[in-house]
């Protein structure tokens, strides 16, 4: 008898999954992904992840924000999405505020966001790694920032659901009067 | 061949490489203009601004459109793997990208196949991967932010937005803990230079330097200011400067280029960018200082070249002479005539050029 070579699959290692309640929903969510370009795989979820259901979907986590997005787009029914890794911590939840005079600027994890105070007009965003970046800060630049475009809406990675933390805060600081 | 390598957020951008030159506040490559705004432009923006006034070949480029959804920056990953060891760049700065810790273990297998070792430069999503992958050591340099520090020496973060808030409320005086935790649990390159309030040049685990002057707070807002920095580095090194010396000139010449731009929180990184220039200017005296004669006679063939140094020699015989020639016969004899008249002479490779460094008898 001869073997055949297995083709050799594209490797890939993501990072996160996406937990599901029913198998039905997560074979469904790994055919939307996989027509919309994304590279993912169907895996059992790790025991401490589990939430009722064997099959969990490894996305590359960084791309969590569009991932969210297109599946609520498709109305595909999904509990969370984790990192694979139980050690990792959760998503950075506190900002820190830094004074400049006439702008503030507002720093969530890796993303920074500054406003002027008077306005309220988005002045420069910084920092973050990830393609959506440069796109949302030019997007952001020069628009007041209760009429800006949300960097979850038009964003796809973790960077730019820190940006969206940070002009969140932002818009609290400026809309509420408390800022420094 | 310095080599850059990153997104640029121009949606139909296709998969391009070239070199780039600057026009105005933009950048032409290929036909296409890319803008000098944050991320891998600012990069490119810096980086042909010191190969401008070095007089180096500019950099070459390898961009594709991405606005985050991805396509782009596989793209780049999928060529550069192909590719790389055929371009066998001398510097290779890895830049905006959606982290893909699989793509890069592939780039980094194929980059083995290049004939010699580029200096290898990661900054930004590049870096992220790099780290996740358990890749960092393979790396020359990292150019991390304080944030991304914090992210390097934390054992379980794949990303910068999940690192543990003990990490995030660290001030950055407690960035050398950091540096050592991230060496000690390899997740930093060979060579890292910390960007913020106060720059870190460090290396296996010690702080070689310290830049903190002139301390310019508004540059942390500035969106591009530390992708600045990165392409100022990379061209260094691509100069051949010492990876740590080009780390600290680069940090300090960013410094004086905010300070000379009299920068706010709202000014753009363009603006920064064209006061490099200027700052090269500033800090080239220096060089005076160490008492060294330069000639340079690319495009010029023998005797041309000897002649000058001789000269050189017989006038100034008890400075360091440096040589630029474009051309192996040139390197030869004018290396030829150093030994001769008792100089030791060093000799880089400067992209397609030769530097050669003679240095007097000490008895002289």
């Amino acid at each position: 008898m001869v073997f055949r070579k297995r083709k050799q699959k594209t490797p890939f290692e993501g990072g996160g999954v996406v937990l599901f309640l029913d198998v039905h929903d997560a074979m469904k969510a790994e055919r939307v992904l996989t027509d919309a370009g994304h590279l993912v795989k169907l895996v059992a979820p790790p025991p401490a992840l589990r939430k009722g259901c064997d099959l969990a979907v490894e996305i590359n986590l960084v791309e969590k924000v569009g991932i969210e997005r297109l599946l609520d787009q498709k109305d595909v029914v999904y509990v969370s999405i984790a990192p694979l890794k139980v050690e990792t911590s959760g998503l950075l939840e506190i900002v820190k505020v830094t004074d400049f005079g006439d702008w503030v600027m507002v720093k969530a994890a890796n993303m920074k966001l500054t406003f002027d105070k008077k306005e309220g007009i988005i002045v420069n965003t910084s920092g973050g790694g990830c393609p959506d970046i440069p796109y949302l800060h030019a997007e952001l630049i020069g628009k007041q920032l209760t009429q800006a475009p949300l960097p979850r809406d038009i964003g796809f990675t973790l960077c730019a659901l820190m940006l969206n933390r940070a002009l969140e805060e932002g818009i609290k600081l400026w809309s509420g009067g408390s800022s420094p | 061949m310095m080599l850059i390598v990153g997104t640029i957020p121009i949606k139909d951008l296709p998969l391009t490489l070239g070199r780039v030159r600057a026009e105005g506040e933009w950048l032409a490559l290929n036909g296409h203009s890319i803008p000098c705004t944050q991320g891998t432009g600012a990069m490119i923006s810096a980086a042909l601004a010191a190969t401008d006034y070095l007089k180096l070949e500019p950099p070459q480029v390898l961009v594709a459109g991405d606005i985050g959804e991805g396509s782009g920056s596989r793209q780049i990953y999928e060529y550069l793997i192909q590719r790389v060891a055929e371009l066998s760049p001398q510097v290779l700065a890895l830049h905006y990208c959606v982290p893909d810790m699989a793509l890069m273990r592939r780039l980094c297998q194929s980059i083995k196949g290049c004939a010699k070792a580029p200096i290898l430069v990661a900054d930004a999503g590049s870096m992220y991967a790099a780290k996740a992958a358990g890749l960092a050591t393979e790396f020359d340099l990292f150019t991390p932010d304080a944030t991304e520090m914090a992210f390097l020496a934390d054992p379980d973060a794949t990303h910068p937005a999940y690192i543990s808030k003990h990490l995030f409320d660290l001030d950055i005086s407690q960035t050398p803990k950091l540096v050592a935790d991230a060496y000690r649990q390899r997740s930093a390159a060979k060579l890292l230079l910390v960007k913020g309030a106060i720059d870190y040049v460090a290396r296996d685990g010690e702080v070689l330097a310290t830049i903190a002057e002139p301390n310019i707070p508004e540059l942390e807002a500035i969106g591009g200011t530390g992708d600045t920095i990165t392409g100022l580095v990379s061209a260094l090194a691509y100069a051949g400067l010492k990876l740590d010396e080009a780390a600290i000139i680069a940090a300090r010449a960013n410094r004086l280029a905010g300070r000379s731009a009299t920068i706010t929180p709202a000014t753009k990184v363009s603006q920064v960018v064209d006061h490099f220039p200027a700052v090269f200017q500033e800090l080239a005296p220096q060089k005076e200082e160490t008492k060294m004669v330069e000639i340079d006679v690319r495009g010029f063939s023998c005797p041309i070249p000897v002649i000058r140094a001789k000269k050189a020699i017989e006038e100034k015989p008890k400075e360091v002479i440096t040589v630029l020639v474009d051309n192996a016969a040139a390197k030869e004899n004018v290396s030829r005539l150093a030994k001769s008249e008792g100089y030791s002479v060093e000799i880089e490779e400067v992209g397609e050029n030769f530097c050669l460094r003679l240095s007097p008898p000490k008895n002289r």
